[in-house]
């Protein structure tokens, strides 16, 4: 396994996804030196107003063992799709994550440009339809609300 | 048999309970009425139904020490 698939054997990690882990894998892609090209998806939380109350953070809860056995379907789905695609990387939070802190790291590399783009966008869309992680909008007012993604 | 079930997303908040184990269970009819009967408020929710981390479709042949889940519409991202 790559040092990067290492370091990123657990999709789920609690909180939000840190600038330090996201800087240390990009810095681990010196290693990988068979791509020539990586695309990132940073997705945060934003802070939305019904005219009422502000999102102030989502609390996320996931079904742990099937998050793993779907990322693996995920990633198994894209290097069949996109043949020159050599790495995918998925971390998405567990947990409390405040408005503007960073929820889900999606990267793919490839050995060219376009599928690494293609791919990491196709990555996501799976992600929202795939993995069984679960949303609850917390309000500056102490309310909060469940979420849904749109193509359920 | 002896059934775990887990209840996710709005359905724990529902249910107060994230997990549930049930014993005796006959079949999966069975599991589903058992748990209706504790819970009737669920009808009123969408969800999908996973055995053991996949989702079903139909009614499955249930096993000793089987994991079901109830998972309302995913929101992750």
């Amino acid at each position: 396994m790559s040092m990067i698939g290492k370091m990123t054997e657990n999709i789920l990690i609690p909180g939000p996804v840190s600038k330090v882990v996201i800087s240390s894998l990009i810095e681990a892609l010196s290693n990988d030196t068979g791509a020539g090209g990586h695309s990132v998806f940073i997705g945060q939380v934003r802070a939305d107003n019904d005219g009422e109350r502000r999102v102030q953070a989502i609390l996320y809860s996931a079904y742990e063992s099937m998050v793993k056995a779907e990322a693996e379907k995920i990633k198994k789905m894209i290097f069949e799709e996109y043949n020159d695609v050599k790495q995918i990387v998925i971390l998405h939070s567990e947990g409390l994550v405040k408005a503007g802190e960073i929820s889900l790291f999606v990267m793919v590399s490839s050995g060219h440009r376009h599928q690494a783009m293609q791919a990491c966008a196709r990555t996501v869309d799976l992600i929202k339809e795939m993995l069984p992680v679960w949303k609850k909008e917390i309000f500056d007012d102490n309310t909060h609300e469940w979420r849904e993604n749109k193509q359920y | 048999m002896e059934i775990n079930v887990l209840f996710f997303g709005v359905l724990a908040e529902v249910t107060k309970t994230g997990f549930k184990h049930y014993s005796g269970i006959k079949s999966f009819r069975d599991l589903m009425l058992r748990i209706q009967d504790e819970f009737p408020e669920i009808v009123h929710y969408n969800y999908r139904i996973a055995l053991n981390n996949e989702i079903i479709n139909e009614d499955p042949e249930l096993k000793n020490s089987d994991e079901i889940a109830y998972m309302p519409p995913f929101a992750g991202g």
